[in-house]
């Protein structure tokens, strides 16, 4: 070890000309006057250890009432119209031409002309003391309807994937923001040392369409940028000891890599290489944790049933059974990903009724079940769990190219979505706004999704106007400069 | 210099010295006009150079307040009108004091004829100047605020009422009148302090109706039943920043169902005496007169919150927090605005019984104490029940029993208990359960009984009870989704 630094330095001097010298030292000078003048009101913090204060628990601006938060984003976004937004009067109009002022100055993905309407496809009851109203394509949800607060008014800007996703999830539909969950971690740090406080599993065959940006840190030090950890095999990938290396020699390893970057930080201060001493801190301890708390085979049966998880299978039940432990663990955020949601009728899986029934058969009851499991172990008080996807879809029948399609299908729509959230600090067995009687508009309490941001922060003890980060000569914030509370959804 | 002239920390730092320096110029102005007096009716001798020199660094100082003075004004949230007053005095005592010790010194030679009217003007401008700082700073009339009777009544300044800043609450909201009991009450609190028979900014008058109707300078403050159209809401509804918001920036503002409840009064055509059931209520306006009648308007926000949040306790010491922070717990305040202490062992699974005394100092600050997962015991709840404030505690997978509990019972704002997986019986619940504020007991997987609960149920029905699922119940759970269990195969249309 202690020859492989007498290298570097030596490689170092190799590169050390006279110019070099004379360079630095009259630069260093005369950074040293301006530091000294300057130092007592200078805000950088870059120099006090980003990464070393980035993972301890850190302060709200007000006491929160969720601690942390199981964020289920359903990709591709399922149709609301099919699961909760019942809508007897669109059953009516099934197969008739849609109204002209539906489709006046207004940009779908693909519809084009006039499309049919589409009838909801699903038998709708109403559920629990509050009346919530589902449908039978989610039985083990309608057993928990007491819990959740539904908002049936959502809506948003974006009409296609990606942007709609990075829009709900950063506040903006363009690259380069911060997530949710790297908000929050920012905001809140992390309570279990050994956990990463951003964590984030993905089932369904793809990842989110707008890839890792929803779930990146943007310009907010890396490391509040959520872990992917996956869900079957080794959870995170080369987090294990190669044959041959114990874990002693694993921390050397590390020390001496920290070590060096350390060195190299001191020369180039680079905030960036705080955060890579970090993460290799954090992967460090993650050998022993990771494994522990990815395992479920100490699971009892009945609790495996009751997800629905078989161990060794990385599905959305297991990443729902995994996001329980890891709350139980006190991680800050966890975000799950399920893709396949997108029912246009273009195939066979990809519909609203069988290819969503499908869909729901295999996450329905994990849902309800986390739920309860949260419930029973006295979590779901201060853990929020929220419930949704990057917009809804078209009372009008999908018709790509002005053909109709071979199944039934609905197109993107933002003017109007459901979400739904429990626990945390909202409402139980509680419904927010309405929409019109065919489902395209929200008539009552509409819900824009920097709304929703303002108030998932709001349940965790920031206010969204103040909480912010300097960033290329401005403060930014994660709703921008949208965002009201919808204070009428808090418990 | 040019830098400075935009707003930035630079000028607000040098800003906030404004009161700092303004006084300098006070004091010394003050005593050359008293040397000046003593020295002309002999009763002391002093030297002319004296005067110069005090005169001189009166001009400087009041030079430098000016400076300071302006660099602060630029922070904004003041009176516009009382501002430009006060910096042309504030200005004028500069000026004038220049001029006096030019005269004074010599410096050009035309003798007391200028010379004393400019110190005399500069010492009266510097009390009317320093009167106009003191309103912009603590608010108008200020000074005379308390001001005893007769002299009241001599200097013409009105009775003095009370400021109402809270509504009281409406017992019978149906047969309350909306002008008389809704919308004055809001107006008196928010406006009325601006809009008064004494003080009528915009000329505009909004302590009684007549007067509202009639309006201000800029014509007639609302379009009856046209809310949106009404210069009173719009103003309301502008951004806070906006020079046109009303009240004006830094004053307390109009809440939401405030306005809402206004917006419905001018809707509903502004009557003087229409009561809440003569008018229609729409669904926007119930939860704001919901709002009226539990005297929570206002402060909606806090009204659910545990009374534990209101506490005022000292600031944690910092050394019991340390200490605590070195067995390895996390300790932090519950946010930035309070003293109130969260103590998690999360990171420390090994914390036992001998550790618990690192409590005791702080048991007015911690509240929420999470110790699930350790090796606490029943020795340590006489500790803990020794926190007085505790309001959530966590002790699930730990050796605690019924005998730990008896010290938690009398924790008078204990509202969550978490003791799934502890050995804790149907008697340990019943006597836990006669705590007065709990209101969530979690058992699941202890020794409680579905009989233990349902029996304490019966004697506390708000109590929430949470038991858990056994084998049993995840099977009558798992019926729900029979409907829903074989693949479905999607119909070709």
């Amino acid at each position: 070890m202690e020859k492989l630094l007498k290298e570097l330095q030596h490689a170092d001097l190799h590169g050390q000309t006279r110019r070099h010298f004379l360079q630095s030292a009259g630069f260093g000078l005369g950074a040293l006057g301006l530091g000294s003048l300057l130092g007592s009101c200078s805000n950088s913090n870059a120099e006090t250890g980003v990464a070393a204060e980035a993972m301890g628990a850190k302060i709200p601006q007000f006491a929160p009432k969720a601690k942390r938060v199981i964020y289920i984003h359903m990709a591709g976004a399922p149709s609301q119209l099919e699961l909760f937004d019942y809508k007897p009067e669109l059953e009516k109009y099934h197969g008739k031409d849609c109204p002209a002022e539906f489709l006046e100055g207004k940009k779908f993905a693909f519809i084009q002309g006039v499309p049919k309407m589409l009838g909801p496809q699903g038998k709708f009851n109403q559920y629990g003391q509050s009346g919530a109203w589902m449908s039978d394509y989610i039985p083990y949800l309608q057993t928990v309807a007491d819990e959740i607060t539904f908002i049936k008014s959502m809506h948003t800007d974006q009409f296609n994937h990606a942007p709609a996703q990075l829009l709900l999830h950063t506040g903006s539909a363009r690259l380069g923001r911060p997530s949710l969950g790297a908000w929050s971690v920012y905001g809140l740090g992390s309570e279990n040392q050994n956990l990463p406080g951003f964590i984030v599993l993905a089932s369904g065959g793809r990842q989110p369409d707008a890839g890792k940006s929803v779930y990146g840190s943007g310009f907010l030090p890396s490391v509040y940028q959520g872990v992917q950890c996956r869900t079957g095999g080794d959870p995170v990938l080369y987090v294990t000891d190669p044959n041959g290396m114990n874990r002693n020699m694993r921390k050397q390893t590390i020390e001496a890599i920290n070590e060096i970057n350390k060195q190299t930080y001191d020369d180039v201060k680079d905030p960036e290489i705080l955060t890579r001493i970090s993460q290799y801190e954090m992967a460090f301890r993650m050998q022993m944790s990771v494994p522990e708390v990815m395992d479920v085979s100490r699971e009892p049966q009945f609790i495996l049933d009751m997800y629905g998880v078989k161990p060794g299978e990385g599905t959305f039940a297991m990443n729902c059974l995994l996001a329980r432990k890891l709350v139980e663990n006190d991680v800050r955020f966890v975000q799950l990903f399920d893709w396949g949601w997108d029912g246009h009728g273009t195939t066979a899986g990809d519909n609203v009724e069988g290819g969503l029934r499908n869909k729901c058969r295999l996450s329905d009851k994990p849902v309800a079940a986390l739920i309860q499991d949260l419930k029973m172990r006295g979590l779901l008080d201060e853990t929020l769990i929220i419930w949704g996807a990057e917009f809804g879809r078209t009372p009008m029948q999908e018709n790509r190219n002005g053909v109709v399609m071979p199944y039934m299908g609905r197109d993107h729509h933002l003017e109007a979505f459901t979400m739904w959230m429990a626990g945390g600090g909202v409402k139980k067995g509680y419904t927010h706004g309405e929409t019109d009687e065919l489902g395209y508009y929200g008539v009552k309490d509409r819900v824009h999704v920097h709304d929703l941001q303002a108030t998932i922060l709001h349940l965790m003890g920031f206010d969204h106007e103040k909480f912010t980060y300097p960033f290329q000569g401005r403060n930014f914030r994660l709703t921008d400069t949208e965002g009201k509370v919808v204070k009428n959804i808090i418990a | 210099m040019l830098i400075l002239l935009q707003a930035s920390d630079w000028t607000y730092f040098i800003g906030r010295f404004h009161p700092v320096l303004v006084h300098l110029p006070i004091g010394f102005l003050l005593i050359a006009g008293l040397l000046e007096i003593g020295r002309r009716t002999g009763k002391i001798s002093v030297n002319d150079s004296t005067i110069t020199f005090i005169l001189f660094w009166s001009a400087v100082g009041a030079t430098l307040a000016c400076i300071a003075g302006y660099l602060l004004s630029l922070g904004g949230g003041y009176d516009e009108e009382l501002l430009s007053d006060h910096k042309w005095k504030g200005i004028g005592v500069a000026v004038f004091a220049w001029i006096a010790w030019l005269f004074k010194s010599g410096k050009i030679s035309v003798g007391s004829a200028v010379y004393l009217p400019a110190l005399g003007l500069s010492t009266l401008l510097t009390f009317t100047a320093g009167h106009d700082g003191g309103s912009l700073t603590h608010g108008d009339g200020y000074l005379t605020q308390y001001t005893p009777e007769p002299f009241r009544s001599i200097a013409g300044i009105p009775p003095r009422t009370e400021e109402k800043t809270e509504m009281k609450p409406i017992t019978d909201i149906n047969q309350a009148v909306v002008y008389k009991d809704i919308v004055q009450p809001i107006l008196e609190m928010r406006c009325v302090q601006c809009h008064n028979a004494n003080k009528q900014k915009g000329g505009l008058r909004m302590d009684n109706l007549a007067m509202l109707l009639k309006g201000g300078e800029d014509g007639p403050v609302f379009v009856s039943g046209k809310a949106l159209e009404s210069a009173m809401i719009k103003r309301c509804l502008l951004p806070e920043t906006d020079d046109d918001h009303m009240p004006p920036k830094g004053k307390p503002q109009l809440s939401e169902s405030q306005i809402t409840l206004l917006s419905w009064w001018i809707e509903q055509g502004v009557s003087a005496d229409k009561k809440v059931s003569d008018l229609k209520i729409s669904e926007q306006v119930k939860p704001a007169l919901a709002s009226l009648t539990s005297g929570s308007e206002g402060k909606n926000a806090q009204q659910v919150d545990s009374p534990v949040l209101s506490l005022q306790v000292p600031v944690p010491n910092e050394k019991s927090v340390a200490a605590i922070k070195k067995a390895g717990l996390i300790v932090m305040p519950i946010s930035h605005d309070k003293n109130l202490l969260e103590v998690s062992a999360v990171n420390a699974s090994g914390f036992g019984d001998g550790q618990i005394n690192l409590f005791s100092p702080l048991s007015e600050q911690i509240i929420w104490l999470k110790l699930g997962g350790t090796k606490v015991t029943d020795a340590a709840t006489k500790e803990i029940g020794k926190l007085k404030n505790l309001n959530k505690l966590h002790l699930e997978y730990t050796a605690v029993t019924d005998e730990g509990l008896t010290s938690l019972k009398d924790l008078q704002y204990l509202e969550y208990i978490n003791l799934v997986g502890t050995k804790i019986t149907d008697a340990g619940l019943k006597n836990l359960a006669s705590s007065k504020s709990l209101k969530n007991i979690y058992i699941w997987k202890s020794a409680v009984t579905e009989n233990g609960v349902a029996e304490v149920q019966k004697l506390h029905p708000d109590l929430h009870i949470v038991n858990g699922f056994n084998e049993a119940k995840v099977a009558e759970f798992l019926k729900a989704g029979d409907t829903n269990t074989k693949e479905e195969k999607p119909r070709i249309q």
